[in-house]
C-alpha cells in the first residue's frame, strides 16, 4: 500500500493533483482511497489530500487518513508539518520556489526540490504547477507508468469537461517526469 | 461495468436513484451537501425536475419526504447531525404513520454546532428512537463507499417490506471521500404499494389507528420481525482471537490496520464489525461464541466521546455467553488513528484502561 | 318548487363544539369539490388543532400532519401527485404560529396547493391560549390581561401579506367569514377560487376564514356573531386580496 500526502494553499491544485494519482491507481485496477481537507480549510486556507492504494490487486485499503504516508507532496511551507504522519524514511518533493533551502528536515528523510513555477513556465502553463510536481513525484518514485498516468488524467479531465487543456496539462507533467530523470 | 470513483455522498445519491429514489427534499449543511447539490441536477436530468426540493428548513424536509412517501414515492432526505435533530419530530411522525423512507446522516463530531470532524456520536439516536415515542429505523452502517451503494440500494425495498424508515450511518470522511465504486442498475418497485393516498381516498395510509393493543401489537410484531430478519455483521481473524474489537463505519476500517499491525508481532485480535446497527447483531455475537469461546475481552472503538455502542457490545456479548471484560475507546472526533489504537490495546494488556463493563 | 340541498359524498360526522365554525368551512370545501367533480380526487393535509376532533368529517384521502408543518407535507404530496387537488386544513396556530415557516415558504414558492385556514384568534384546541392573530387586547389563557402588542407584535395577516409582499407571487389570497348565509356563499365562492386556480396550476392560493370559537371566547354563538362582524372584521377585513389572472 502506498500513502501520499498532497498539500499546499487552497488554489494550488493539491486537491486535483491527489485526484489524479487515485484515478491512475483506480484506472489500473487498484483499491484507491482519495480523502480531501473539507470545511474551512477549503476556503483559500491549507488544503491538502491524502491518496492510498493498494500495489496489487485486491490489496485493501483500512483506514482512509493520515496515518504513515510514504510521500510528502508540499507546495507551501506549513504543509511540511505533516510530516509527522510521515514515515521516518519518506520522500518528500517540496516546491522550491515556495520552501527555502534553508529549511531543516528531520533524518532520514528524502528530499526532491523541484522548482514548479519554472517548470511550468516553460511550457507556458503556470497553472500546471500541481501537474508539474505530480510528473516529477510519479516518475521519481516509479508509482506508475508515464503513459499510464497521462492517460489517466486526460480521461479525468475530459469527464470533468475540461479536456481542451489536455495538451498543455500532459506537457506540463511531462516537465515533471523531465525534471528527475 | 467499470468502477468509478465517486465521492460517499455522490456515491449514496446515484445509488439512491438506481435504487427507485424518485424525491428528495433537503437543506445544506456539512459534511453532507453534496448529496443536495448532485441530486439539484441529476433528478432534472432525469426527468424530475418537481421531485427535487431544497426546503426552506430541515424540519420542511422532512416533513416534505413523509408527504412524498405516503403519496407514493421513493422518498428521501440528508442532513448531519444538527440538522437531523430538527428533524427528530418529523421521524417519529414518519414511524407513527409506518412511512417507509430514507434518511442519509453524514455525521459530524460533537453536541451544538460540534465541528465538521468525523463523527460518530449520533450512535444513540439512530439506533434507540431520536424522536418521541417509541420507534427505530433500519440503521446502517458501511464501512466503504461500495457497500454504501449496495445498502442505498436495498434501502427502499427494505423500507417499504417492513414500512419502516431507514438510516444511513455515513459520516463526514465517508461522505467526502472518494473510492472506485460500481453502481447498479436502474430499479423500480417490485409490486405496487398497496397503502397511500392518491386522491381517491381507497387506499388510505391503511397504519392501525389509535392508542390501544392493536397499535402496540401491530409494532411488536413488525420491530421483532426485523430484529429477526435484519441483523447483520462480519468476522475478521477471530476464530483464534483474544481479543475483539467491535466497530463500525471508518473506525472498522483503522481496525483492520490495527489488526494486520498485531497480527505481524504475533497478538491473537480480531474484530466482530456489524454492517447494521439497529437492529443490533446479537445473533453475531452468538455465533461468535460457538466459533471462538474463548476470547478475553471485547474493545468497541468509536468516534464520540463517551461510547454508546459499547452498552450494546456489553449487552450482546452478555447474551451469548461472554463473562469478559468490555472495552472502550472513544477517541473523539476524527477517524482514530491506527498507532492511537494499537496504544489503547496496550494499555488494556498492561491493566491501564478498565473495562467499561 | 323545492331546493334540495345535497350533503356531499365526502362529508362524515364531527365532533367539534356547538357554534364552531369549523364545521361549516369544511362542508363548504367538499361541496366545492364535489361540485367541480373532484370528490374522488382530493388529498386533505390536515393541521394539528381542534381539527384533530373533526377528521372523521373528511371522507377523503387525507394525512394528518406534524403542528405546523401541514404546507410541506402537502407540497411533498402535490409533487407527486400533480394531478389531484392537495390542500391544507389548519388552524392560525398552526398555519400562522408554529407554522409560520412553513405556510410562508410554501406560498414564497408558489406551490400549486391551496391553503385554508381557520382563524378563531386563539389556540383552540389546548384551551384558548393567545395565537398571532389574536386581537390586541383580547383576554386568552395565556393573556389574562388582554393582549399586549407591545411584548407579543400584532395581529397577523397572512393573505394580505402573501398577496402583497415583494417576491412573493400567489395565485389566490382572500378572507372569509361563515357568519350569515350571505357570507358564507361569498367564502364559498372564495374557495372555489382556490380551488380552481390550483386546477389551472397557477399556484398557491389561500383562504382565510374567520370563525367563531364559542367555547374559549366563552360567548355564546348569538355573542361570537356579533364580535365576529365588528371587531374581528375590523381587524381582518374580508375581501379578495390577490385575485386571480
Amino acid at each position: 500500500m502506498k500513502e501520499i500526502i498532497f498539500a499546499g494553499f487552497g488554489g494550488q491544485g493539491v486537491l486535483t493533483g491527489g485526484l489524479i494519482i487515485a484515478y491512475t491507481a483506480s484506472n489500473l485496477g487498484l483499491e484507491t482511497v482519495w480523502l480531501p481537507s473539507y470545511g474551512p480549510t477549503m476556503r483559500g486556507g491549507k488544503a491538502n489530500c491524502t491518496v492510498k492504494f493498494g500495489e496489487k490487486p485486491g490489496e485493501a485499503i483500512g483506514s482512509p487518513s493520515m496515518e504513515e504516508a510514504d510521500i510528502l507532496i508540499a507546495m507551501n511551507e506549513p504543509s511540511l508539518d505533516y510530516l509527522e504522519f510521515c514515515k521516518k524514511d519518506c520522500a518528500v518533493f517540496v516546491n522550491a520556489n515556495a520552501v527555502p533551502e534553508s529549511h531543516v528536515y528531520p533524518e532520514g528523510v528524502d528530499v526532491t526540490r523541484i522548482d514548479v513555477v519554472e517548470l511550468a513556465n516553460e511550457v507556458g502553463n503556470v497553472k500546471g504547477q500541481n501537474l508539474v510536481m505530480l510528473g516529477a513525484v510519479i516518475k521519481k518514485m516509479g508509482l506508475f507508468s508515464e503513459k499510464e498516468a497521462e492517460e489517466a488524467m486526460c480521461k479525468m479531465f475530459e469527464e470533468k469537461g475540461k479536456g481542451a487543456f489536455n495538451s498543455a496539462n500532459v506537457a506540463a507533467m511531462r516537465k515533471g517526469f523531465e525534471a528527475v530523470s | 461495468m467499470a468502477k468509478e470513483l465517486l465521492k460517499g455522498n455522490v456515491a449514496a445519491a446515484e445509488a439512491a436513484l438506481r435504487g427507485g429514489c424518485d424525491f428528495f427534499a433537503g437543506y445544506p449543511i456539512t459534511p453532507s451537501t453534496e448529496t443536495l447539490e448532485y441530486l439539484s441536477h441529476r433528478m432534472p436530468e432525469l426527468g424530475m425536475k418537481e421531485r427535487f426540493i431544497q426546503s426552506e428548513n430541515e424540519i420542511a424536509a422532512i416533513n416534505m419526504v413523509m408527504g412524498a412517501a405516503s403519496a407514493g414515492a421513493r422518498a428521501m432526505t440528508a442532513s448531519s447531525g444538527p440538522g437531523i435533530s430538527l428533524k427528530a419530530e418529523g421521524m417519529s411522525y414518519a414511524a407513527h404513520y409506518s412511512i417507509p423512507f430514507v434518511l442519509l446522516n453524514v455525521q459530524r463530531w460533537g453536541t451544538g454546532l460540534g465541528s465538521l470532524k468525523s463523527g460518530q456520536a449520533d450512535y444513540f439516536r439512530e439506533c434507540k428512537g431520536g424522536g418521541h415515542g417509541d420507534y427505530h429505523n433500519i440503521v446502517y452502517a458501511p464501512f466503504n463507499i461500495q457497500e454504501m451503494v449496495d445498502d442505498m440500494y436495498e434501502a427502499w425495498d427494505v423500507a417499504e417490506k417492513y414500512r419502516v424508515g431507514v438510516t444511513m450511518f455515513s459520516e463526514a470522511v465517508l461522505g467526502q471521500m472518494m473510492e472506485a465504486v460500481e453502481m447498479p442498475p436502474f430499479k423500480k418497485r417490485e409490486k405496487e404499494l398497496d397503502w397511500g393516498v392518491d386522491g381517491t381516498g381507497t387506499k388510505g395510509m391503511k397504519y392501525p389507528t389509535g392508542d390501544g393493543w392493536d397499535y402496540v401489537e401491530f409494532e411488536l410484531e413488525k420491530y421483532n420481525r426485523i430484529i429477526d430478519e435484519m441483523q447483520r455483521w462480519e468476522f475478521y481473524n477471530v476464530e483464534d482471537a483474544d481479543y475483539i474489537f467491535t466497530a463500525v463505519g471508518l473506525p472498522a476500517r483503522a481496525c483492520l490496520d490495527v489488526i494486520a499491525k498485531l497480527r505481524a508481532r504475533g497478538e491473537k485480535v480480531g474484530m466482530l464489525r456489524p454492517k447494521i446497527i439497529w437492529p443490533f447483531p446479537f445473533l453475531g455475537f452468538e455465533e461468535l461464541h460457538r466459533v471462538n469461546p474463548h476470547v478475553k475481552g471485547f474493545i468497541s472503538v468509536e468516534m464520540n466521546d463517551m461510547g454508546q455502542m459499547v452498552d450494546d457490545v456489553a449487552l450482546a456479548a452478555k447474551k451469548a455467553g461472554f463473562n469478559v471484560p468490555v472495552y472502550c475507546y472513544p477517541c473523539g472526533g476524527g477517524v482514530p488513528q491506527v498507532k492511537a489504537i494499537i496504544a489503547k490495546y496496550q494499555d488494556i494488556l498492561d491493566g491501564v484502561l478498565k473495562e467499561k463493563y | 318548487m323545492t331546493i334540495i340541498k345535497k350533503i356531499p359524498d365526502k362529508l362524515g360526522q364531527h365532533a367539534l363544539c356547538a357554534g364552531c365554525g369549523h364545521g361549516i368551512v369544511i362542508r363548504l370545501i367538499q361541496e366545492v369539490l364535489q361540485e367541480l367533480g373532484q370528490a374522488d380526487n382530493q388529498i386533505a393535509v390536515v393541521g394539528v388543532g381542534c381539527i384533530c376532533t373533526a377528521t372523521s368529517a373528511l371522507k377523503v384521502d387525507r394525512f394528518q400532519a406534524a403542528h405546523g408543518r401541514a404546507c410541506a407535507t402537502a407540497e411533498g404530496i402535490k409533487r407527486v401527485r400533480p394531478n389531484v387537488v392537495v390542500y391544507t386544513y389548519q388552524g392560525d396556530g398552526d398555519a400562522y404560529t408554529i407554522g409560520i415557516a412553513e405556510s410562508l415558504n410554501a406560498a414564497y414558492r408558489n406551490e400549486n396547493i391551496t391553503m385554508i385556514s381557520i382563524n378563531n384568534t386563539n389556540f383552540g384546541m389546548t384551551g384558548g391560549q393567545m395565537s398571532w392573530t389574536t386581537l390586541p387586547g383580547q383576554k386568552t389563557e395565556t393573556s389574562v390581561n388582554g393582549r399586549d402588542c407591545e411584548l407579543t407584535g400584532l395581529p397577523f395577516h397572512f393573505p394580505e401579506m402573501v398577496a402583497n409582499s415583494q417576491g412573493f407571487h400567489v395565485a389566490y389570497a382572500a378572507r372569509g367569514t361563515v357568519n350569515d348565509v350571505k357570507s358564507i356563499n361569498q367564502t364559498k365562492r372564495m374557495i372555489r377560487n382556490a380551488f380552481e386556480a390550483q386546477l389551472n396550476g397557477e399556484g398557491f392560493s389561500v383562504v382565510e376564514v374567520l370563525t367563531a370559537c364559542p367555547t374559549n371566547w366563552h360567548m355564546t354563538p348569538q355573542q361570537c356573531q356579533e364580535r365576529i362582524s365588528t371587531s374581528v372584521e375590523s381587524e381582518y377585513p374580508v375581501g379578495e386580496f390577490k385575485k386571480r389572472g
